[in-house]
């Protein structure tokens, strides 16, 4: 078997710990795992897509155009990531919460409106689910278990070849005790969203 | 990271390439280590000084790449295991005692590793540093996987020892920077102490010294004959792979490049269709296997990520054999010379080089998409919110801006770097003026020339002694200070040069990610076990004119850079300001006050030109985004209108 998904988000969103999480989990499962992270200059606030691979496997980096799945914890960067490597048969999860780039916040770039991002997405790839994801992640408790949000969703979705549960045991390994609760919380509220949203699209 | 020293053999688990590369020095019984943080390669020593609480080892970050190395040098001679870490640019302050070590050789096993940035993700140039194992006649380690690089790093001790010459494992970003699965191995109980110990004349007289008799030619005649055992060894080792094919084609690739070459090939179904090398060690080359292909192939594509190096052997192979073949690599520009190579580029290149023979597979793109692309606003990186940079960029630029000629700022490595970035502009035109003075409109576009470690002082020197009517400063940081700009300085005082430096000392190497400089105070892992003083090394060196000023109050910054511009002679200006992620980190913030008062703000964009991430334009009027700002209070001294409130009072 071969996946290829990218988890594409702002730095300090926590997209590489969510990539490790997935590769980690993957590994618990006999599987082969590869992270391929890419930022631009190392510092906060640039754009990171971390490619995660799994199964028969040696590159760090998903070609372009074969990208299985792509999460996206922030819209641009998930609109960034899919014109380059969502494939046909991709799915997206998209975080609809933006966060300005200062190219945009000063004035110089508008940033391209949200059903854009959905639509140019869903014309590239087969299903785009959209969501609010920092909401979740609010009301699991804390803004940052925004990663965990998505994983949860992602663990639902129809790219995803372990039971959700793989995934959760992967997050609890990797966060601090202290907040492993939330995080839980928020596995599962991302879960059941992906659970609302599949059963409207059936 | 608790799987760095974890005893459990067998244990599969996720690392990245820096910490497997770590991890594999500590199964090779490393005991010594030294580093200066550079990406894509710091978190090799991060990771051994992490390991240092349940490991007993020696990690240190050095001043400098040629300090770390040298100091990494010194434990092998008497017989400590010792590793030495650097990224590609670190490489080339190095090569003064790597081109003269290799002369003696070394004796307790010595590893050096060097993480190349093709791409220039992180980094002011390309280069390959392969070419120096292959200038001073090393073996070169060349890694496809972390698993590959832990096993490459833990085998380079008993080989180096064997050979008596560091080994050199060379890595990329996309291994360095790229996490695996890695299959852990045993863990040594206790340091090898059988070599613990000194004699001058080792095995051969005056063994440590090139100078002694019979001098440094017959110490470079052992080198050359220490060549036959690395060939041995290159004949037989496992990391060098050979598969015969059906078909009178090869393909040759290493390291990272055999990663995308196994999926090429595989993609492409060309398993046991064609001939493949796959290399383990990118110099020397095993002659066996080269042989076999020469016989065999009439067509060879070689793939590697950097320069043609691993082509450049096998072209002067094939010519010494007399054999004429068709090769087709980099240097024929048939795979560019420029930037990453990845799976893409080579499905390609080798559908190219084969043509309709292998051809399975179509060339077209999987997407045509450039309307969707253009959708794609850019997220330039920018200094973080309330860095002190800001403050020191903006009373740089009002003195800057007071003076009748052209001022030229020579920037450095460092966070302040970005002083060259140029964003916040949609376009910057050229000009064939030959004389020519642009406005300032964020800190990004501040810095005139940015080269190297410790470039910019010296520059500033040579403008200035040129005879050049315009001011010059050159601007570097804390850690650069020590690092490369000592020399720099006491070359320009006692050339008495009329140039402006400005020290930038935030207490942190912070780009590379916040690992301590000899001015932190701190109890990080790696910390400086003295703290230096900037301010008295200056003085120390006789600079004349001295200003120490706090970076947050733009006033006194300006004050002090056009007072000493008036100085007639080299002057130094230190702004101090720790580094902003580092003081929310250790100190407990309340909540963020800082506001804008949307009736006084006449959208005039003065403190937008500050450059801190944390003020946005929006409707005609600046605002300030809540969640980054961290009350620095440099926006409320830029506003002309007095219409930002709160901050931290610096006084």
């Amino acid at each position: 078997m071969e996946l290829n998904l990218i988890v594409a988000g702002v730095g300090g969103q926590g997209s590489v710990l969510a990539s490790h999480i997935i590769a980690e989990s993957a590994i618990s499962q006999g599987l082969k795992a590869r992270v391929g992270e890419t930022f631009g200059a190392a510092m906060r606030g640039g754009a990171v897509a971390s490619h995660v691979r799994i199964g028969d496997v040696s590159a760090p980096l998903v070609q372009k155009g074969k990208a299985d799945a792509i999460l996206a914890l922030e819209p641009l960067e998930g609109l960034r990531v899919g014109v380059d490597y969502l494939s046909p048969t991709g799915i997206v999860i998209l975080n609809t919460r933006p966060i300005p780039p200062v190219d945009v916040s000063v004035g110089i770039f508008s940033y391209p409106d949200i059903e854009e991002i959905i639509s140019i997405l869903s014309a590239i790839g087969k299903r785009v689910y959209h969501f609010d994801a920092t909401e979740l992640a609010i009301a699991a408790g804390n803004y940052r278990t925004l990663n965990s949000v998505i994983l949860g969703a992602f663990s639902t979705s129809e790219a995803f070849p372990f039971q959700p549960e793989v995934l959760l045991e992967s997050i609890s390994s990797r966060v601090p005790p202290s907040s492993k609760d939330a995080n839980e919380k928020a596995f599962n509220l991302g879960r059941e969203k992906m659970e609302e949203l599949r059963e409207k699209n059936k | 990271m608790s799987s760095i020293t974890d005893r459990n053999e067998g244990k599969r688990v996720l690392l990245m390439g820096n910490e497997a590369i770590a991890r594999g020095a500590l199964e090779g019984n490393v005991r010594f280590a030294t580093a200066y943080p550079g990406t894509p390669s710091s978190e090799i020593l991060e990771t051994l000084l992490k390991a240092k609480l349940e490991i007993p080892i020696y990690a240190e970050w050095s001043i400098n790449e040629k300090v770390a190395f040298e100091v990494a040098f010194g434990a092998s001679l008497v017989g400590v295991r010792s590793l030495v870490a650097m990224k590609n640019a670190g490489f080339n302050w190095v090569m003064d005692p790597f081109m003269t070590i290799s002369y003696t050789g070394c004796k307790a096993g010595m590893l050096i590793v060097v993480a190349d940035d093709p791409g220039a993700h992180y980094s002011s140039n390309e280069q390959d540093t392969r070419f120096g194992a292959e200038y001073n006649k090393l073996l070169c380690f060349e890694p496809s996987c972390q698993d590959e690089a832990r096993l490459m790093a833990r085998d380079a001790f008993s080989l180096s020892e064997s050979f008596e010459l560091p080994i050199f494992l060379r890595s990329v970003t996309r291994l360095s920077h790229a996490s695996g699965d890695v299959t852990l191995g045993k863990l040594p109980d206790a340091p090898d102490e059988r070599l613990l110990g000194f004699n001058k004349h080792w095995k051969i007289p005056y063994r440590w010294n090139v100078y002694g008799p019979p001098g440094a030619v017959s110490k470079h005649q052992w080198l050359l004959s220490r060549q036959g055992m690395i060939q041995e060894y290159v004949e037989t080792t496992p990391y060098n792979k050979f598969e015969k094919g059906e078909l009178p084609f090869a393909i040759i690739s290493s390291g990272i490049g055999a990663s995308y070459c196994d999926e090429a090939i595989k993609n492409l179904g060309l398993s046991g269709k064609i001939s493949y090398l796959r290399l383990g060690i990118a110099r020397p080359l095993p002659i066996k296997f080269l042989i076999e292909l020469l016989n065999t192939c009439k067509l060879v594509l070689v793939v590697e990520e950097g320069d043609p190096v691993v082509e450049g052997q096998f072209r002067r192979f094939t010519q010494k054999q007399g054999k004429c073949l068709e090769i087709k690599g980099k240097e024929d520009n048939f795979i560019p010379q420029f930037d990453e190579i990845n799976t893409d580029v080579v499905e390609e290149a080798i559908q190219k080089a084969f043509g309709e023979t292998v051809k399975n597979r179509s060339l077209e793109k999987p997407y045509q998409l450039e309307k969707f692309k253009e959708r794609v606003v850019p997220r330039s990186s920018t200094l973080c919110a309330g860095c002190p940079h800001l403050g020191s960029y903006w009373g740089l630029k009002k003195a800057i801006q007071k003076e009748k000629e052209v001022v030229v700022v020579n920037g450095d490595i460092g966070c302040y770097e970005q002083g060259g970035y140029g964003i916040f502009s949609k376009k910057d035109l050229s000009s064939p003026d030959n004389h020519k003075r642009y406005p300032i409109n964020s800190p990004y576009t501040i810095l005139d020339t940015l080269y190297v470690m410790g470039s910019g002082a010296s520059m500033a020197q040579g403008m200035a002694q040129s005879g050049y009517p315009g001011k010059c400063v050159g601007v570097c940081g804390d850690s650069t200070f020590f690092h490369a700009i000592l020399p720099s300085l006491a070359n320009g005082v006692a050339n008495k040069a009329n140039f402006t430096l400005l020290v930038l000392d935030n207490r942190w190497t912070a780009m590379t990610g916040h690992q301590p400089s000899p001015t932190s105070c701190t109890k990080d892992p790696g910390a400086p076990q003295t703290i230096l003083s900037i301010p008295e090394v200056v003085k120390a060196f006789g600079v004349q004119d001295i200003h120490i000023v706090n970076a947050y109050q733009v006033n006194e910054v300006q004050a002090a850079i056009e007072k000493a511009f008036t100085f007639n002679g080299p002057s130094v200006v230190i702004l101090e300001g720790e580094c902003m992620l580092q003081v929310v980190r250790h100190t407990k913030r309340k909540w963020q006050k800082t506001i804008i008062d949307q009736e006084k703000c006449t959208g005039c964009k003065t403190c937008i030109q500050l450059g801190c991430p944390a003020i946005n334009f929006k409707d005609g009027k600046a605002l300030i985004d809540k969640l980054q700002c961290v009350d620095c209070g440099l926006c409320a001294q830029v506003c002309p209108f007095e219409a930002i409130e709160g901050g931290i009072e610096w006084n």
